[in-house]
Parts: C-alpha cells; sequence; structure tokens
C-alpha cells in the first residue's frame, strides 16, 4: 500500500474551501432540513444598575450629547403635539407605532429632558436581552427594561415588571404592536399597555411616528442618506373610560394613534372628520396589496412650511 | 429538543463526509444518490441521577424494592459488565460505580455482611485493578478489592462453578458458584446497544465455555438476525432459556441503565455533527486532528484515542425482574438509536472506528476489525439488513497485522494457523475450536494474566458469519492487502476503486448506503 494511497481521504485545505463554499452561503443538502435550533430560553438580565443615580447621568449626557445629535444629522425629525406634555404629572406610558429600530431613539430624544431621563424603554426581552452586550448596550443608553412579547414569565418572573416601575414613577414607552411592521403599517395592538395603565392607574401618551419606516425599515442596520423626513406627532394623554375593559381601551389608543398619523397627513380637523387608513382597502374588502402597503409607507415625508392643508 | 435520526441523499450540495478509519479521520465524497443514515441526536441525560437510581431501586418493575429483597444474614452478589462497554469508556463516575453505592448503602442498613462484586467478564480477559476501579469507584474498591471480595469472574475455575441445569433445548447452564448459591444477585448492567443487557446479562456474563458454546457457534449466529433484535435473535434465544432458568433457581435483581449518543467528548464534537452544519471551527478541527493524527507515531496515535473519555449521559434506569426490565430499557436504546431506512441496497459503507468492545486499552487486530465491521455494524438493524443479499459491503480501516501478545494471544495463532487453512465458519468450528478452547496455555494465560480465552478468537469469526452468509462481497478500503487477503477479503485504495471491484456483481450504478456511525444507529429496515 502507498503512502499517497493510506493518506486518500485526508483533508486538504482546498477540498475543505471547496467542500464548504468558503466565502459563498452555505448550502444544505436538498434532503435536509437547515437546521434551527429552538430559541433558548431568555435568560435574567437584571437592568436595576441601568436605573442608578450614576447610570442615569451617563445616559442622560449619552442621549443629549451623542444620541440625538447623531440621530438628528440622519434624519429630519420634525417633533409635534409636546404641548400635550404640558402641566401632565407622571408617570406615564407612551404608546407609539413601530416599524423602525428609530422609533425608541425618535421618542426619547423629541421628549423634553425632564421627561427623557425619567423613561424607560420596554424592550423585547427575546431580541433584545439574548446576548449580554446588547442587552448591556440597550439598557444603558435607552434604559431599556425587559418585555416578555409572549406574556409568559420573564416579565412576570423580573424584580423589574412595567407595574413596579410605574410605580416607582418611571414612565414607560410601549410599541403595543410588538415588533417592527414588515410593511410599515400599523398592525394590530397587544393589550399589555392598555391593562398597565388600567392597573397602574396612569395615563396613555399616544405617539404617531411617520417615515421612519422610509428612513430605516427593517433589514437595517443605518437610516438611508440623504437625511429624510420624518415625524414625531404627541397625542392628547388617554385615561380608561368608565368600566372599560383593556381590548376596548386599546381599541380606542390604536384609533387614536392611526388618527395621529392621518393629522400628519392633513390636518388635525381633517382628521376627526375623516380618520382615513394610509391605504384604501380594495373593493372586495380584502387587504390591499403588500407593494402598495410598502408605496404608502414610504411615502415622503413633506418637509414641514413647505406644505399645508391650506395650500 | 434533539433532532430524530435521518436519511440523507447525497447530492451536489453535500459537503465530503467524516468517515471513521480506524485510528485515523477521513473525509471521502460519495457518489451523488447514496443514502446516508445519520442517527438521532443526543438525547438529554436524566436531571437528577442519583435521585433516578433511588427510584428505579425504589420503585422497580415485577419485584419488590431491593430495600425488601435484603436482609442480615444474607448472601449478596452484585455483578457488573466489564470494561467492554460503553465505548469509548465513560469519564469518571462510571454508572456502574453509582449504581452499586447505592446498593451497597442499602445492604448496609440492612445488615447484610456478605457481599461479593464479580466482574462479569465471561470468557473476557481479566480486568486490571485500575479499570476495575474506574468502573466501581475509588470508595467500593476500596472497601472490597483488598479482601477479594471485588474480582473478576474466572470461567476455568471448576470449583467456583455451578451447573444449574438443562434447559428445555438440552443447552448446559453453567455459571458462577457464588452468584448461583447467592439469596439474591443484582447485576449492574450498561445496555449501550439493544443487543446488551436482558438474559444476556448474567446468563451469559457469569458463564463458562460448556455454557457460552451452546449459543456461540457459528449456526446460532448465522440464524441471528440481527442481534440488535432479541426476538428475531437465535443467539438471544437460547440466552433466554437460559436466563429463565437460572431465574427459575436464583433470584435476580436486575439493573439496567441506557445512555444517550453522546460517544466524544467536547472537543471532538464535530465528529457527531452533520457535515454541512460544520462551522469554520470544526472544519479546522477536523482537518487539524486528520492531519495530526496522520503525522503522529502509531504508539501515541494509539494512546490519543485510547485516552479518550466519552460523555455519555444516562437516560434511563430501570430495576427489577430481567424481562420487564430489558423491554424497558430497549424502548429508551431504541428512542435514542433508531432511525427507520426504506429498503435494502446494493451496496454498505461503514467507516470502522479505533475502537470496538474487545480492544479497549488494546490493539485492534485483523480478526476484530472483521468482528467490528461484519459483526457489530452488519447487525445494526432491525428487520431485514441495509444491503440486500448478494451485495457488497465496503469497510474503512487499515487492517494492520497488529496483535497484542497480552490481550489477545490466540488471536495471534487462529489469524496464522486456521485462517490459512479455511474462513469457513462452520468449517473452522468443527476442526479447530475445541483444541483452542482446551488448550492448556491460553487458559493459562486467561486465568492469571489479561488474555482473552483461547476460545474468544473463534467467537468474533463465528459474530461476522451471518454478514458472510448474506453478503456476496467485502471490500476494504485502505487496507492492508495482506490481512484481508488471510481473512478471505479484498482491499482497494479507494471508495472509487472497491466501487469499480464490486461492479461486477451489482453492476455500474449500484444503489449505495452508508452508516454514519459512531455514534450508534439502528437502522429500521422496512
Amino acid at each position: 500500500m502507498s503512502r499517497r494511497a493510506s493518506r486518500a481521504g485526508l483533508p486538504t485545505v482546498r477540498g475543505l474551501a471547496r467542500g464548504w463554499r468558503w466565502g459563498s452561503r452555505p448550502l444544505v443538502p436538498a434532503s435536509a432540513e437547515p437546521y434551527r435550533p429552538l430559541p433558548a430560553p431568555p435568560r435574567e438580565f437584571s437592568t436595576e444598575w441601568a436605573r442608578t443615580p450614576a447610570v442615569r447621568s451617563l445616559r442622560a449626557l449619552a442621549q443629549s450629547a451623542a444620541l440625538k445629535p447623531l440621530i438628528w444629522s440622519e434624519v429630519s425629525p420634525t417633533v409635534s403635539g409636546l404641548d400635550h406634555l404640558t402641566g401632565l404629572r407622571g408617570p406615564v406610558i407612551f404608546a407609539a407605532n413601530h416599524s423602525s429600530h428609530l422609533d425608541a431613539p425618535l421618542v426619547l430624544c423629541s421628549l423634553p429632558p425632564a421627561w427623557r431621563h425619567q423613561t424607560l424603554v420596554a424592550a423585547a426581552a427575546d431580541y433584545f436581552f439574548d446576548d449580554w452586550w446588547r442587552a448591556f448596550g440597550t439598557a444603558l443608553v435607552f434604559g431599556t427594561v425587559p418585555l416578555d412579547r409572549t406574556g409568559g414569565a420573564t416579565a412576570a418572573a423580573s424584580p423589574a415588571t412595567p407595574h413596579t416601575l410605574l410605580t416607582e414613577g418611571w414612565s414607560l414607552l410601549f410599541f403595543p404592536e410588538g415588533t417592527r411592521a414588515p410593511d410599515g403599517q400599523m398592525a394590530g395592538f397587544k393589550t399589555g399597555a392598555a391593562r398597565m395603565a388600567l392597573a397602574a392607574g396612569v395615563p396613555i401618551v399616544p405617539i404617531g411616528i411617520r417615515g421612519s419606516f422610509a428612513a430605516m425599515p427593517r433589514g437595517r442596520s443605518w437610516p438611508v442618506s440623504g437625511r429624510p423626513q420624518v415625524s414625531v406627532r404627541y397625542g392628547a394623554p388617554m385615561r380608561p373610560l368608565a368600566n372599560e375593559s383593556a381590548k376596548k381601551f386599546t381599541t380606542r389608543l390604536a384609533q387614536e394613534i392611526r388618527r395621529l398619523d392621518s393629522e400628519d397627513r392633513s390636518s388635525w380637523w381633517s382628521s376627526l372628520r375623516e380618520p382615513a387608513t394610509a391605504v384604501p382597502s380594495r373593493t372586495d374588502g380584502a387587504a390591499p396589496a403588500h407593494w402598495r402597503q410598502v408605496w404608502a409607507s414610504t411615502e415622503p415625508v413633506p418637509e414641514p412650511g413647505r406644505s399645508t392643508p391650506w395650500d | 429538543m434533539t433532532r430524530p435520526g435521518f436519511v440523507l441523499d447525497v447530492d451536489d450540495r453535500t459537503p465530503p463526509l467524516l468517515v471513521h478509519a480506524g485510528e485515523s479521520l477521513r473525509l471521502e465524497r460519495f457518489p451523488d444518490g447514496t443514502r446516508v443514515i445519520y442517527p438521532p441526536e443526543s438525547l438529554p441525560g436524566v436531571d437528577d441521577l442519583d435521585a433516578t437510581i433511588a427510584d428505579a431501586l425504589e420503585n422497580p418493575v415485577g419485584s419488590e424494592p431491593l430495600r425488601a429483597l435484603l436482609f442480615a444474614g444474607m448472601k449478596l452478589t452484585i455483578a457488573f459488565d466489564d470494561l467492554s462497554l460503553p465505548l469509548p469508556t465513560m469519564k469518571p463516575p462510571d454508572i456502574r460505580g453509582k449504581i452499586i453505592e447505592q446498593v451497597l448503602t442499602l445492604a448496609a442498613a440492612a445488615g447484610v455482611d456478605d457481599v461479593e462484586l464479580i466482574v462479569a467478564t465471561a470468557l473476557h480477559r481479566r480486568m486490571t485493578a485500575n479499570e476495575i476501579r474506574h468502573v466501581v469507584g475509588e470508595r467500593v474498591f476500596r472497601s472490597f478489592w483488598p479482601e477479594k471480595k471485588l474480582y473478576n469472574f474466572d470461567a476455568e475455575d471448576r470449583e467456583n462453578l455451578s451447573h444449574i441445569g438443562l434447559t428445555d433445548a438440552g443447552e448446559d447452564v453453567e455459571i458462577s458458584k457464588r452468584a448461583a448459591e447467592s439469596d439474591l444477585l443484582v447485576y449492574v448492567n450498561v445496555n449501550m446497544v439493544a443487543m446488551d443487557g436482558g438474559h444476556k446479562s448474567a446468563a451469559i456474563g457469569l458463564a463458562s465455555y460448556k455454557s457460552l458454546k451452546h449459543h456461540h457457534n457459528s449456526h446460532t449466529m448465522v440464524h441471528s438476525r440481527s442481534f440488535m433484535d432479541h426476538k428475531n435473535s437465535e443467539l438471544h434465544s437460547s440466552a433466554w432459556r437460559m436466563g429463565r432458568l437460572l431465574a427459575g433457581h436464583l433470584k435476580i435483581f436486575q439493573i439496567e441503565t441506557s445512555l444517550n449518543n453522546a460517544t466524544f467528548p467536547e472537543q471532538y464534537g464535530f465528529l457527531s455533527k452533520r457535515e454541512w452544519e460544520w462551522s469554520l471551527r470544526d472544519q479546522a478541527m477536523m482537518y487539524g486532528a486528520s492531519r495530526g493524527l496522520d503525522a503522529m507515531p502509531g504508539r501515541l496515535r494509539r494512546k490519543t484515542f485510547q485516552s479518550m473519555r466519552s460523555e455519555y449521559a444516562v437516560t434511563g434506569v430501570t430495576a427489577g425482574e430481567v424481562e420487564a426490565v430489558h423491554e424497558k430499557t430497549l424502548a429508551a436504546v431504541h428512542r435514542q438509536q433508531l432511525v427507520e431506512v426504506d429498503g435494502q441496497s446494493d451496496v454498505l459503507v461503514f467507516g470502522l472506528p479505533f475502537l470496538g468492545p474487545y480492544n479497549v486499552n488494546s490493539v485492534m487486530n485483523p480478526i476484530l476489525a472483521m468482528c467490528l465491521g461484519l459483526g457489530y455494524f452488519f447487525n445494526m438493524y432491525r428487520g431485514k439488513p441495509l444491503v440486500r443479499p448478494g451485495g457488497t459491503l465496503i469497510l474503512y480501516h487499515p487492517v494492520p497485522h497488529e496483535f497484542s501478545q497480552l490481550h489477545h494471544p490466540s488471536y495471534v495463532d487462529f489469524f496464522e494457523e486456521v485462517l490459512a487453512e479455511s474462513t469457513d465458519p462452520a468449517t473452522i468450528e468443527a476442526k479447530f475450536e475445541k483444541a483452542y478452547a482446551t488448550d492448556p496455555w491460553y487458559t493459562h494465560l486467561y486465568r492469571t494474566s489479561h488474555a482473552y480465552h483461547g476460545v474468544h478468537p473463534f467467537y468474533m469469526w463465528y459474530w461476522g458469519a451471518h454478514a458472510m452468509d448474506h453478503l456476496g462481497d467485502v471490500i476494504w478500503v485502505g487496507a492492508d492487502r495482506r490481512t484481508t487477503e488471510r481473512m478471505g477479503f479484498r482491499s482497494a485504495s479507494t471508495l472509487a476503486d472497491a466501487l469499480e471491484m464490486a461492479s461486477g456483481s451489482v453492476g455500474r450504478s449500484p444503489s449505495i448506503t452508508y452508516l454514519h456511525s459512531p455514534p450508534h444507529a439502528i437502522a429500521d429496515v422496512k
């Protein structure tokens, strides 16, 4: 048996590179299922340190000296309705539509400093808290607290439940859709924010965000170039009506945020009269095509002052 | 959640696949369309092993709790499987030691004084003190070994054997006298594959040649289809008859354990992964390991492999009446190892690893390589063999002409003398077996040294009898031509050459199945 023959089958660098397609997307044999590991159970990540005075000061500095200049240099935000916060005493729940990672910094940085420094962001435990570095970074800069999107054990088991934080005087930013809308169009709301407001007896401040999907949709990690216009419109604080259920309160909240979007497109008055959807449904009642929804969501937000309802 | 086993069809997206070849690792590109059987991924072990063992002893199946069977003044014997299981040897603590400790704790509480522990070696070599210490743990070893109350079974110690009787089929049942005369025999096993355990434990592990020859013969082995399916195995039928006779004379409390598929330690994790899921690190590990092993001197390479300790976790512990226990154990083994396969193929391919049951801390000689391939791997099926009758078996192993004079002295003569005359199991059984089985020198080495019994190479050859009877051709890839020729086989340099050689019987486009093992997989062939 020659030495060469006895060595047949030993791996070579070239063989490995060809076999495993170095530099290209790895392929899975057609008869094999691609491996999708089950999501690991969410790990407990304490965020208490992020609410200590020292870290709060650091966060205030980071938000005002770094985050806001950065966001404001990449997009052109227009902030309206902040007058609704005047005279309002916290804590409150801020609830906004959600279609981009820009949404949380846009809201935080558009808030007056006194509110901003007292506001935390409820973030998906399975996304923002699955890696220590991501959990650490977001807790430091945004003051995130983990929220179990499945309504399971994490939120309940965590010492820092949203309810506890509200009773401690912190305001919370919620995105009731639970995730970023894939087409930019507002999806159904989960009832968590309304339940929390009912339980803690705090008002909800609705926020309509427009243009963030076009600026930085899902899949992008940085805004598009050209400083696209975005609009952040605050609505009047909402309190639950007598005997109003969380579900009905949620429906009212969703309508109000939709109305804020409409107000941003037209005027406050016309939005009251015709809280129109961004994309009219088809005549047969079916949902409009995906491209139409994306098309409508990415409609450029006009620069303020150039176009008004009175034009 | 672990993924079940599955059958891959090789296509142009499939990377080269891992193939074991003795003390080396290979990457092989199989022809498109080759079926590759992957074992199920490793199941999680039990959460609390001590509690699981305690529960099994307290709530046995088909028996009173062990606590109720122990009483002061009784004669208690604990027998256990030797180090031929599991493979590779478990990282300490060994599951047998954990169980024996709990059994002894209960015995001590019941005031039992007369306790002996026997390594159920049958005709295997005597385990060394260190090997026994590894199995039973330091505490048990220190308590019983110096007093000679912990020892290897000696199948040639006529004074300490007891003839229990004859089965309905006229088979002698002769086992250890100490076990036979005990008030209770506790047997602790490791059920690595489906052929282990059940009545095969005590009725074979503690038996003499006089008893073993009734089922360890060429006729029985040819009709064991397969060893992994005890209801269709003539070997097991005989063992079951013997075991039932034994159970009529002796109270046996059987404790069986099943393991998961964590065959390799963590650093060799890539050996258990599916190749297209190999990370760059896995690829680098494969490259480094295979190249490094190839460059090593043979002695160092063997040491590297033999020092490998598996990280098996226990998936189940069941205790009680032998047959009831074994059914539960088999279910656990099947849950871990069974893979459904649709039909037979023309060619079957195995990559034989460095280790079989009979070369732990030793050399895999040509007879053992044959036994591992044609005996063990070929029988890893239920239903019907993976290859059609008259098909071709291709095995990867260098089959070096190497023997351990310490462990396998009779193998040397078997290879040089017996196989030179015939390779037919029935012929060599009739002509040579008795002489080797009764040879005083081999017997002396078996009893006083660490040699396998003189008849053991014959048994290894019989293990391959079913495969030899079923197959049309056996071709070894990368093997020493002299050794394979002596055994009646052929050898090829590469897989392509082997397929070329086989084309005479299976054609130019044969259907091919590659059993991607280890870890273990039992093909449930429909």
